[in-house]
């Protein structure tokens, strides 16, 4: 509805300027993006614990033949909860769902927003003033109260059906911003030319606007799989998360339930909590990387102040040293 | 004056679709409301004939077509009669609703004004320290971020409200010593007090959004040729950072300020509920379970219309700031 | 800022309020020392005239009832969301029905009762020089109007009138010796000059101020909490707690933090670990009560669906399931044991058959399960669950969400019932979801309770959930009252709660209650789990009176309904 752009969406404005950085990054050893590292690496681990985690976990995470409420040790990595489940199977299953939910949901949220985004922009007159229609509907009616009725509405939710929802409650705000991304690719030389030239609209927003928008969506993405994520674990706090399946939302929520602080099971409570935080740390991280490759000025403007400080202290030191150098002369 | 109307215009439909939207979704649930209650009461005895009817005559008649009930729906909202709630029977849902708004917009508004204010302030500081030891500090926020609001929420009663008593752990205001509402000054404190947790959780989990998106635009500003010509000017240092480079850095975060504050009043059922505070997201948790579609109707009518108004008001603020927006609708 | 004002302020609070309570104690003391020998709360509560132990006490007690925020204000006894304080607290019924004991009722309003040889006449002799809070005198014209209002005065009695001013009698067409509880115990007395007027309208009254005979007035009213006032003139003298409050709190978990921090004083609520509360010195008791059992749609004739509507695959189940460890994990330790006659064991023992096992199964019996399951015509595929003719058992087991303990007694039964060979599937729906499959008959199994007797006689629960009279066809309603949720329709269990409901005689009933029982333990339309805990906490340190297991004089959790009266008028602030 506000035709606000986001602060990823500032396209280089200046042509000397992208050179002036890239003849930088020659002159000066490229530096290796330390964020995107980090979140990779740790995106990557956590994807090889869902992947291997359930494999090398001793026990099934619906065994209950354990003692209860044990403390980590080297039988069970993670502890086990009040009814003898052990928690690293459980976290491990747990990680597989709700990166199910998040990549699912992401994807279709992506996806939508294209469709209403980008092809409201693109195409304009009523179709345009439909969609935006749809997507201000969908904005205004804010997303978890919605999963909440809807969610309630389904028996017997999946996981994958709860990503569904929280896909199609949460790609409005994204529609917007693509919306207007569009509207203004849609007047730049090269896409009139290719309207003029005869093109289908549906290849042109394949061909010459998608790809221009990919950095966004990739963004977009992420942001998706974390609000996901939260989401997930949102609902199954209020008793709407998953039924039958377990993430680490129905694992928190088992834990509060069970009373997991109060009885001192540090071990069933903190896991889950700090597991959707480094998922949703290591996705933003990569996002940060990402808006430094969309916007150079983000990792040039530091490195420039950095040499200009840099220079400035130099030249400070220097001047300091032939100030002693002159009282160094003068006293001979 | 056309840019505005032509708002106006989009607006009108808007809510009129949401509003629409707000009858038919709660009406596909499960379970007709009457016969919520009449089952409840049927836990304390026989349910007489009288009965039934008064409870028909007040819930309207299920029976009746989908498209009458919808006239009926319209001509109540334009009455300012949201109808009877469910769940608090036989209390109106306009009177739930006036009780709970100001709670959520106190404490919510309060906590988004606040992160606003710290998130821009630090985000305004670590832009202008670029190319330093801040510049690895700044993306760690992004864990706190993403943090489960409730689980950071549980975390701090334990340790502030259970294991140090410091801090309430239920309620907006000292429900062991005040009888309800009152206009005193013991009573503000008792409400300032029992707002900082639930403040604190909101702040937590919401400052480092604020925080680095008025970095990377206090960043990408200061590399604009106009400040750098401010700089060769030789103005004062202070005087750059927050005249040129913020005032423009801030331009995307009001905006997003907008909508945040659109979503002060529904935006926070988790926490509410963590907390019991007597705002609406617990009204709507409340209706949900409960079936109370009067209830829920109302409060999704309060959500859409407070997030629809901050969106006008920000788009009515960015149009006259920028007009590029006017062109450009 | 805030913060430091803010401690500083409801510290001086706290502080002022001991101090208060301190003050009163010292206070009260030499009154009572002279009035009043018997402050020991064991014997002061089986004294009628001064039904408070301990001492007067004006620190004020709080409550939990279970009421959420924003508290629905309303003190209408005919609402389903009227404030616990007002059923029994203010409103009083003609006696008191003790969940927990054997033992007669107490008398409140009414002072004795006796039916006629063939249960259609109930004579009721009334208290007399009882007040209305509002000044009037309650009379037996205000008893005869809350019998046959038309608000909600029960369609079976036929007549009530006033033979001198101090005794009812009510007439019946037919023995309703089955509905005493709910006519004496269950019916709240309600002043006439209040009600007569509002009868049309009666259900939107919110009576804020309601008029009633007992121990306590309302104060005041918010959405987070309203207090009660002891009422001067309470017919068994003032109670010695002039002042409770009742909170309106949304999780368990804050009303354990509030109970662990001492901000509460009584609730009745289930804490997976009492004992860390216990060492902290407050009050505990746990009755177990209601029975916690599967539900089976079991009636294929009346159109249920699934494989639990076989006899076989019920049995099978039953011997599957290991209730010791259920117990143990999901209840953790605090339920009591079951019988599979749904008599209460301990109270109802006299009731029990001696033909049939008093007790469900503690440990499973695989074997046996998986015997019958064969003779039955099953046969155990390669993926371990048996199956009959290539259609494998399969069942969806639902519990209500955030139910925490149903919650994972079902998933151990899914485990359990999966290592005998039966597949069960367990998830958690909203409460509307259990309630409509539940009245509905659409469901497989679902982990439920039952409401237990309110005297020491399981005749109720056979009536409600297991007579024919008491359940409809699946994919209609039950009526409202009716709680046969399993269908269950067996003639010879309708013909002899026939038999026992007409009857006041001990010998006839537990002859109807000997075939019933043997139906029903082989039908096993509800299966039996647990007798589901039911905890109390109390603050024994500041008050005295509270029901003990040594003395059980009302059922102790503060939810109960109408108990509330007859606790807060025992209790007395500790010397």
């Amino acid at each position: 509805m506000s035709d606000v752009a986001t602060t990823t969406s500032v396209p280089p404005a200046d042509p000397a300027e992208v050179d002036k950085g890239k003849d930088e990054t020659r002159r000066v050893r490229r530096p290796v993006n330390g964020k995107f590292i980090i979140g990779a690496t740790m995106l990557s681990l956590i994807v090889l614990f869902a992947i291997f985690g359930p494999i090398i976990a001793e026990f099934d995470p619906r065994n209950s033949n354990n003692p209860v409420l044990v403390p980590p040790d080297s039988t069970h990595w993670l502890g086990t909860t009040s009814l003898g489940y052990d928690m690293f199977s459980q976290m491990a299953t747990g990680a597989r769902t709700s990166l199910m939910v998040g990549i699912v949901a992401g994807l279709i949220a992506v996806t939508l927003s294209i469709l209403f985004g980008v092809i409201a922009g693109y195409v304009g007159g009523l179709t345009d003033e439909i969609l935006t229609l749809v997507i201000g509907v969908m904005l205004v009616i804010p997303g978890l109260p919605l999963t909440i009725v809807i969610s309630s509405l389904v028996p017997g939710r999946s996981g994958l059906l709860v990503a569904v929802i929280l896909g199609i409650t949460g790609w409005a705000g994204a529609a917007v911003v693509l919306r207007s991304q569009a509207q203004s690719l849609r007047n730049r030389d090269y896409v009139s030319a290719s309207r003029i030239a005869g093109e289908k609209p549906l290849r042109v927003i394949g061909v010459e606007i998608l790809p221009n928008l990919l950095p966004l969506l990739t963004g977009q993405f992420l942001f998706g799989v974390i609000f996901a994520i939260l989401g997930e674990a949102g609902l199954s706090y209020l008793g709407l998360g998953p039924t039958g399946s377990i993430s680490w939302g129905t694992i928190l929520n088992e834990a509060q339930a069970g009373g997991a602080l109060t009885r001192g099971a540090w071990w069933w409570f903190v896991p889950p909590g700090i597991a959707v935080a480094l998922v949703g740390c290591s996705l933003a991280l990569i996002n940060f990387a990402i808006d430094e490759v969309i916007n150079p000025k983000l990792r040039s403007a530091p490195l420039e102040a950095r040499r200009v400080r840099k220079a400035k202290a130099a030249a400070r030191a220097q001047k300091r040293a032939d100030r002693a150098a002159k009282r160094q002369e003068a006293k001979a | 004056m056309r840019y505005i109307g032509r708002r106006l215009v989009i607006y009108a439909v808007t809510l009129w679709a949401a509003i629409s939207l707000n009858f038919f979704l709660p009406r596909l649930l499960p379970g007709d409301p009457a016969a919520i209650l009449i089952a409840k009461m049927s836990r304390n005895g026989d349910v007489t004939d009288a009965q039934l009817q008064s409870i028909r005559r007040l819930f309207g008649n299920p029976e009746a077509s989908l498209w009458t009930q919808y006239i009926e729906y319209w001509q109540q909202l334009f009455r300012g009669d949201l109808g009877t709630s469910v769940s608090f029977y036989p209390t109106p849902v306009t009177e739930l609703i006036g009780a709970a708004l100001p709670w959520s917009i106190g404490l919510v508004g309060m906590a988004t004004i606040i992160s606003f204010t710290v998130g821009i302030g630090l985000g305004m500081f670590a832009g202008w320290k670029r190319g330093t030891w801040v510049d690895h500090i700044v993306p760690s926020t992004t864990l706190l971020q993403s943090l489960p609001y409730f689980w950071v929420a549980m975390v701090l009663i334990y340790f502030f409200s259970v294991q140090n008593q410091w801090f309430p752990i239920i309620g907006g205001y000292n429900v062991f010593m005040f009888n309800g509402p009152e206009w005193s000054w013991d009573f503000v404190g008792s409400v300032a007090y029992h707002a900082v947790l639930p403040a604190t959780t909101i702040v937590i989990s919401s400052v480092g959004g604020w925080l680095l998106g008025m970095r990377n635009m206090m960043v990408s500003t200061l590399g604009e040729d106009f400040v750098v010509t401010a700089e060769a000017k030789g103005l004062k240092k202070r005087r750059i950072m927050t005249t040129y480079a913020a005032r423009n850095a801030m331009l995307p975060s009001i905006a997003g300020f907008g909508v945040a504050l659109g979503f002060v009043v529904g935006g926070f059922v988790v926490m509410e509920t963590v907390f019991s505070y007597p705002g609406i997201g617990k009204l709507m948790i409340t209706a949900v379970r409960g079936n109370d579609y009067a209830l829920m109707q109302g409060v999704f009518l309060v959500i859409t219309l407070t997030v629809l108004v901050a969106m006008f008001i920000t788009d009515m603020i960015y149009g006259l700031i920028d007009p590029r927006a006017r062109q450009n609708v | 800022m805030i913060r430091t004002t803010g401690r500083k302020r409801v510290i001086a609070a706290a502080s002022m309020v001991a101090g208060l309570s301190l003050l009163v104690a010292g206070c009260s003391d030499a009154e009572e020392s002279t009035d009043d020998p018997t402050t020991d709360a064991t014997t002061s509560s089986e004294t009628t005239d001064s039904a408070s132990a301990g001492v007067k006490t004006d620190r004020e007690l709080v409550v939990w009832a279970g009421a959420q925020t924003p508290i629905n204000q309303t003190f209408n006894p005919f609402v389903p969301e009227v404030q616990h304080l007002a059923l029994g607290g203010v409103y009083e019924s003609l006696f008191y029905y003790n969940k927990a004991g054997a033992g007669d009722p107490k008398p409140l309003l009414g002072e004795s009762f006796e039916w006629n040889e063939d249960g259609t006449q109930l004579t009721i002799s009334i208290r007399e020089g009882v007040k209305w809070n509002d000044g009037e005198d309650f009379t037996t014209d205000d008893v005869i109007y809350s019998f046959t209002n038309s608000i909600a005065g029960p369609d079976y009695i036929t007549g009530a009138e006033a033979t001198d001013d101090s005794t009812v009698v009510l007439t019946f067409d037919e023995p309703q010796f089955t509905n005493e509880l709910s006519v004496l115990g269950l019916t709240w007395m309600i002043p006439q000059h209040v009600w007569a007027d509002i009868e049309d309208t009666a259900l939107e009254f919110a009576n804020l101020e309601p008029v009633g005979t007992g121990p306590y007035t309302i104060g005041s009213i918010s959405d987070a909490n309203y207090t009660g006032v002891a009422n001067p003139d309470y017919w068994a003298g003032e109670p010695n707690v002039t002042n409770v409050r009742y909170i309106g709190i949304d999780g368990n978990q804050s009303a354990e933090d509030l109970l662990r921090t001492g901000q509460i004083d009584w609730v009745g609520m289930f804490v997976p670990e009492p004992d860390g509360l216990i060492d902290a010195g407050i009050g505990y008791i746990n009755t177990p009560q209601d029975p916690a059992v599967l539900y089976t749609c079991s009636n294929a004739d009346l159109g249920c669906e699934g494989d639990q509507t076989d006899v076989a695959v019920r049995q099978a189940l039953n011997l599957a399931i290991d209730r010791t460890a259920i117990k143990d994990k999901a209840f953790v330790g605090l339920t009591g044991t079951i019988s599979p006659t749904f008599a209460l064991l301990g109270r109802d023992d006299k009731w029990i058959s001696p033909d049939v096992e008093a007790e469900s199964p503690q440990s499973p019996n695989i074997e046996e399960a998986q015997a019958i399951l064969e003779e039955a015509g099953y046969t155990k595929g390669d993926d371990g669950f048996y199956a009959k003719d290539g259609d494998p058992i399969e069942m969806s087991l639902t519990s209500v969400d955030g139910w925490t303990d149903f919650n994972n007694a079902a998933k151990l039964i899914e485990e359990q019932a999966a290592a005998a060979g039966i597949k069960v599937t367990a998830a958690t729906v909203s409460w509307n979801e259990f309630a409509d499959g539940r009245t509905n008959g659409d469901y497989e199994l679902i982990m439920g309770g039952m409401i237990g007797t309110s005297v020491a006689d399981p005749f109720q629960l056979y009536k409600d959930w297991l007579g024919g009279d008491a359940t409809t066809p699946a994919g209609t309603a039950l009526e409202p009252g009716d709680w046969n949720f399993s269908r269950y329709d067996n003639d010879i269990v309708n013909e002899q709660i026939q038999a026992a409901a007409a009857t006041n005689d001990e010998a006839t009933k537990m002859e109807a209650y000997a075939v019933i029982q043997e139906e029903i333990v082989r039908d096993l339309p509800y299966i039996p789990i647990v007798i589901n805990a039911t905890q109390t906490f109390y603050n024994q340190t500041d008050y005295t009176g509270w029901p003990t297991e040594d003395n059980l004089f009302a059922f102790p959790p503060a939810w109960g309904s109408g108990a509330a009266g007859v606790v807060l008028s025992s209790l007395g602030g500790a010397e």
